[in-house]
C-alpha cells in the first residue's frame, strides 16, 4: 500500500480537480490530462446472473453483454478539448444557462500503478447538477483513474467511469466527470 | 376523447394545437389509437440472432419481450404474465429456453407457450387449461430487411403496405450494402419532452440544425450538411404519415471523420447500383418512421424509438449501426461518432433535449396552451413528385414534412378507438 503522504497527494490533487469543474475552470481542467488520455464512460445492462431461476439459460455463450456498446462518452484529449471549445461559441444551449454542478467524491483508494510514476485511484461520485429554476439531476457511479507522474505534477491518463443507472434520468450528459 | 382531433390539426392552414402535446385525455387517446394500431419497431434481427435469444422493449407504454424460440422462429409477446400481471422478464437481454414469473412460478417456453404452473394437479385439480393461458403475442410481426416490427391490430395492413414508398428510404438507411447492417452501440435515457417533439424533428426540421447546431458544427463534431450555403435538398413524405429531410444527392452527410469521408466515396457505387436510379436525385439523411421510429444517417448512423412515457416525457431508445460489411476501423469510427454526437451527451443531441423540453413545459400554462404553433414554413409550395414518390418541398428548408405528420396523426386520432 502507498504510504500516507502519496495517498494525502493524491486525494488533495482530485479534489481540487473536482473544484475545478464546479468553478467552470474548464481549461485549467484539460491542462491536467496526459495528451494519451482515454476518458470512458458507460452505464449499466440489466442481465440474469448465472444462477436465477427466472430464466432456463439455453445456449450460455449468446447474448454477450458488450460494455462497449454502452459507452455514453469515449473521448480523447482531442474530443474533450473540442466539447470545452464548444462551450465557449455560445451557443451551447444545453450549457446556455449553465449548469451548477457539486462533484462529491468519496471512498479514495490509491494502488501502485504498473509502470514507474503511475497511480491508479478509484473512488464513488455523486455528481449533482442544477440548471435553471429547477432542473435537478444526480449522477452517481464509480470511477477508476490511471494518474501519471509528468514534470513533477500528477496527470490523469485514464479515466474509467461507470454509471449505476440503466435508462439514464437526466435529459443529457452536458457536465464533465 | 371529447376534442375532434381534425380541430387540433389545421394543416390546410399549417397550425397546430398545443394541447395534444400536454393533455393526458389526447395522450391516453394517443396510446390506444396510434400506438395500439400503428407498426412499432422492436429491434434488430442481431439482437434475437439465436435460438433462445432475447430482447425485452415496448410499444407505447406495454411492455413487449421478443424471443427467438428453439426451432428459430421470432415471436413477440406482451411481457406480462397471465396469472397475475407480473412483469415476466426483467432482463434487457439474454438467451434463455424459458422465463418464469418472480410471482407464483409460472413458466412460458420461448415460443410463449405456458409449461409450468407450481401446484397445478392439487390446487387446480383439472380447473386451468395450460394452453389457453400462454403468453399474449402481438397481433402482427414482421420484419423488414432485419428490422422486426409488430403492431397490436390485427386490421392493420401488411408491413410492407404501411411501409410503402418508404421502404425505399429505409434501405437509404440499412441497406447500401450486401448482408445489411449491424448494431455497435445502444443507449436509452429519458427527456422531459412529448414523444411528437423528437418524432417532427427527426422527420422535418432541417431548419434547426444550423442555429441549434451550429456550435457542434464549428466545434468539428459534423460537417454540417444541410447548413451549408450551397447546400441543396428537399422534404419528402412517401405517405402514411412517413417524413424525411433529404439533402442533393452530391452532398454527403457523414462526420468529418477521414475514415468515414472516406467509407463514403469509396462505396458509393455500389450503394447507388442498390439503390437504383433514384439514389440520382435525393439523399435522405434523417427522417421519421410514422409514429415513433427515427432514423439518421449524418454525424451517427443511428436510429431510435420515442417511447411515450406520459404527455411530458419520451425515452429515447437509440441504436448506432453501421454496414456489416465495413471494416472494423469504419465501425469502431461510427460508434465514436455516434458517442459523440447522437447519443445523451452527444453534442449535437443535448442541445435538443433542452429545446424540446421547454417547447413541452411552456404547455401547462392555459393562456400558452391557446397559442397555435406555426407550421406554415413553404406552405402550399410542396407537390408530389412521381420520381421520389411522395410530397416533395420547392426548398431544402420547409415544414412540408411536419404537416403531412400531424395530418396522418389527426386522422388516425379522429378513427373510432376500435376501427
Amino acid at each position: 500500500m502507498p504510504d500516507a503522504d502519496l495517498i494525502r497527494e493524491v486525494e488533495q490533487f482530485l479534489y481540487r480537480e473536482a473544484r475545478l469543474l464546479d468553478e467552470r475552470r474548464f481549461r485549467e481542467w484539460l491542462d491536467l490530462f496526459t495528451d494519451d488520455l482515454r476518458y470512458f464512460m458507460v452505464n449499466r445492462s440489466n442481465r440474469y446472473p448465472p444462477a436465477s431461476k427466472a430464466i432456463a439459460v439455453l445456449d450460455p455463450s449468446a447474448a454477450p453483454d458488450r460494455e462497449d456498446e454502452r459507452a455514453i462518452l469515449d473521448e480523447s484529449k482531442e474530443t474533450l478539448a473540442a466539447r470545452v471549445a464548444r462551450l465557449d461559441t455560445g451557443m451551447a444551449w444545453a450549457e446556455d444557462p449553465p449548469s451548477r454542478s457539486r462533484h462529491l467524491i468519496a471512498n479514495i483508494e490509491v494502488e501502485p500503478g504498473a509502470a514507474e510514476g503511475e497511480v491508479e485511484a478509484c473512488c464513488n461520485f455523486i455528481v449533482y447538477r442544477s440548471r435553471g429554476e429547477r432542473e435537478e439531476d444526480f449522477y452517481v457511479g464509480a470511477r477508476r483513474d490511471l494518474l501519471r507522474r509528468v514534470g513533477g505534477a500528477w496527470r490523469i491518463a485514464r479515466r474509467r467511469l461507470v454509471l449505476d443507472q440503466n435508462v439514464l434520468s437526466a435529459k443529457n450528459v452536458s457536465v464533465f466527470f | 376523447m371529447q376534442t375532434d382531433p381534425h380541430a387540433l390539426v389545421d394543416a390546410e392552414h399549417g397550425l397546430v394545437s398545443r394541447r395534444i402535446f400536454i393533455e393526458p385525455e389526447i395522450y391516453e387517446a394517443e396510446l390506444a389509437r396510434i400506438f395500439a394500431r400503428c407498426w412499432l419497431f422492436l429491434c434488430h434481427d442481431s439482437q434475437v440472432a439465436r435460438p433462445g435469444d432475447f430482447f425485452t422493449t415496448y410499444m407505447g407504454e406495454d411492455p413487449v419481450l421478443v424471443v427467438r424460440d428453439g426451432g428459430g422462429a421470432v415471436h413477440a409477446f406482451l411481457n406480462v404474465c397471465r396469472h397475475r400481471g407480473n412483469r415476466l422478464c426483467r432482463a434487457d437481454s439474454g438467451n434463455a429456453a424459458s422465463f418464469t414469473c418472480a410471482y407464483h412460478g409460472w413458466t412460458y417456453g420461448n415460443d410463449g407457450r405456458l409449461v409450468g404452473v407450481p401446484y397445478l394437479k392439487e390446487a387446480y385439480r383439472d380447473g386451468l387449461d395450460r394452453a389457453q393461458w400462454g403468453l399474449l403475442p402481438v397481433a402482427q410481426l414482421d420484419q423488414y430487411k432485419g428490422l422486426w416490427f409488430a403492431t397490436f391490430d390485427p386490421a392493420a395492413p401488411p408491413l410492407a403496405a404501411y411501409l410503402g414508398e418508404m421502404a425505399w428510404y429505409l434501405d437509404n438507411f440499412i441497406d447500401r450494402r450486401e448482408g445489411g447492417i449491424e448494431i455497435v452501440a445502444m443507449h436509452k435515457w429519458t427527456m422531459p419532452c412529448n414523444w411528437k417533439f423528437p418524432a417532427e424533428n427527426f422527420g422535418g426540421d432541417a431548419y434547426h440544425v444550423p442555429w441549434s447546431h451550429l456550435s457542434a458544427i464549428t466545434t468539428a463534431f459534423s460537417t454540417g450538411v444541410t447548413a451549408r450555403p450551397e447546400a441543396t435538398g428537399t422534404m419528402v413524405s412517401p405517405g402514411n404519415g412517413h417524413v424525411l429531410i433529404c439533402v442533393g444527392p452530391e452532398m454527403v452527410g457523414e462526420p468529418p471523420v477521414g475514415e468515414l469521408q472516406a467509407y463514403d466515396r469509396a462505396t458509393r457505387p455500389e450503394v447507388a447500383a442498390r439503390l437504383g436510379p433514384r439514389f440520382g436525385l435525393v439523399n435522405p439523411i434523417v427522417g421519421t418512421m410514422f409514429p415513433n421510429f427515427s432514423l439518421l444517417r449524418a454525424t451517427s448512423r443511428t436510429f431510435r424509438v420515442w417511447h411515450p412515457r406520459g404527455p411530458g416525457r419520451t425515452e429515447v431508445w437509440s441504436w448506432v449501426f453501421i454496414d456489416k460489411a465495413a471494416p472494423p476501423e469504419v465501425k469502431e469510427a461510427i460508434r465514436l461518432a455516434g458517442v459523440r454526437g447522437f447519443s445523451p451527451a452527444g453534442t449535437f443531441e443535448q442541445d435538443d433535449m433542452d429545446n424540446w423540453q421547454e417547447c413541452t413545459e411552456t404547455c401547462r400554462g392555459v393562456v400558452a396552451r391557446r397559442m397555435k404553433l406555426n407550421t406554415q414554413m413553404g406552405l402550399g409550395r410542396e407537390r408530389f413528385d412521381p420520381a421520389l414518390g411522395g410530397w416533395a418541398s420547392d426548398y431544402r428548408y420547409s415544414e412540408s414534412n411536419h404537416r403531412q405528420f400531424y395530418r396522418r396523426w389527426a386522422e388516425l386520432m379522429a378513427a373510432a378507438p376500435d376501427a
